[in-house]
């Protein structure tokens, strides 16, 4: 009996459901929610700055966990949040739950060119074509800079 | 005792302990290194489908969600919905990503779950867990220190640290030498 219980304890260990921590990072610590329409209509009274916000992830990083989608308060609107590799692992199973991430606003600026091999690369990671003509011009991302987190799951 | 003997006791007792973990670590090492590759944690299936839209018009909140999910034959747990654009809807059940097209009926589905043991193991290795895992991963990084530095010593002679043991020490430390010259 004693010969079977290590590696019967050792299998229940690896075999069962990961135990994953709600706080994410440092955590959160700002009071007040800012609504992501406010961050993307006037993105440049938030830049450099640490903020709240809080909906629904709608999609996380596969390979590193390391950016997640958080829909807006308005339809059809979500904002990244991207983490330094490895500080923060946002698992796949937060897809769909509700977080509450804290983090400072920050742009990228990308070229034409840049764009496309972005978007080429995120079609490439989830298996969808691409075709480059459909991109015509750069653009200007708004995105936060995640220091911490708390998600529902 | 002499101080040879504790060398010996010590690198033996600690490549026990440390055992578990280096094979976690070493798998888990080759697994990460290749994540340009595949997908180290998750299994994802990828699958295009499609669903009757008929049924969907008019349809809006919970109900509109319930049918396509039964037209797909899903039935794991709903966590959240989103819409996307005017046409996508996105339903996010346990384990599976879907954006179904409601004007067309094409679905996409991501279907993901965690490698087995592999997940766990790279879940130790980054250090996802942090907290306590930190000091933890920290001890044994010392205890790998320690049996490193006392198997230098566990042989005397000719196949000792003195000889062929000192030739393929400074071999192994040639090898990072030589490659960040190479690429630094």
């Amino acid at each position: 009996m004693k010969r079977m219980l290590l590696p019967l304890l050792l299998s229940l260990m690896l075999l069962s459901t990961p135990a994953f921590a709600k706080t994410y990072g440092k955590g959160v610590h700002v009071d007040k929610a800012t609504p992501v329409s406010a961050i993307l209509d006037t993105p440049d009274n938030y830049l450099g700055k640490t903020v709240k916000i809080e909906g629904l992830i709608v999609e996380v990083c596969s390979k590193r966990g390391c950016w997640i989608y958080v829909a807006g308060d308005r339809p059809e609107e979500k904002i990244q949040v991207k983490v330094t590799d490895g500080e923060i692992v946002f698992p796949m199973s937060a897809t769909g739950r509700v977080g509450v991430i804290e983090g400072i606003v920050d742009e990228v600026v990308m070229s034409k060119e840049e764009m496309i091999k972005y978007q080429e690369h995120l079609a490439q990671e989830k298996g969808k074509p691409f075709d480059p003509s459909s991109i015509s011009d750069g653009a200007r991302f708004i995105r936060l800079i995640g220091l911490g987190a708390e998600i529902n799951e | 005792m002499n101080w040879r003997r504790i060398n010996n006791i010590l690198h033996r007792d600690l490549g026990y302990l440390c055992f578990g973990l280096t094979i976690i670590y070493a798998i888990s090492g080759v697994a990460v290194n290749h994540i340009a590759d595949w997908n180290p944690n998750y299994r994802i299936e990828r699958l295009q489908t499609a669903i009757d839209p008929a049924p969907l018009q008019g349809l809006s909140g919970d109900t509109l969600v319930k049918t396509i999910l039964d037209q797909l034959g899903e039935t794991s747990e709903i966590k959240g919905s989103y819409r996307a654009d005017k046409e996508n809807l996105q339903i996010f059940v346990v384990n599976n990503n879907i954006t179904a097209n409601l004007a067309t009926g094409a679905v996409y589905q991501e279907k993901n779950r965690p490698r087995k043991v592999l997940f766990e193991m790279n879940f130790l290795h980054i250090n996802h867990a942090k907290k306590l895992w930190t000091w933890v991963a920290d001890l044994y990084a010392i205890a790998l220190f320690l049996v490193a530095i006392t198997g230098l010593f566990v042989l005397r002679g000719k196949k000792g640290i003195t000889g062929r043991g000192g030739w393929l020490t400074a071999t192994g430390i040639a090898i990072p030498v030589f490659f960040l010259w190479l690429y630094l």
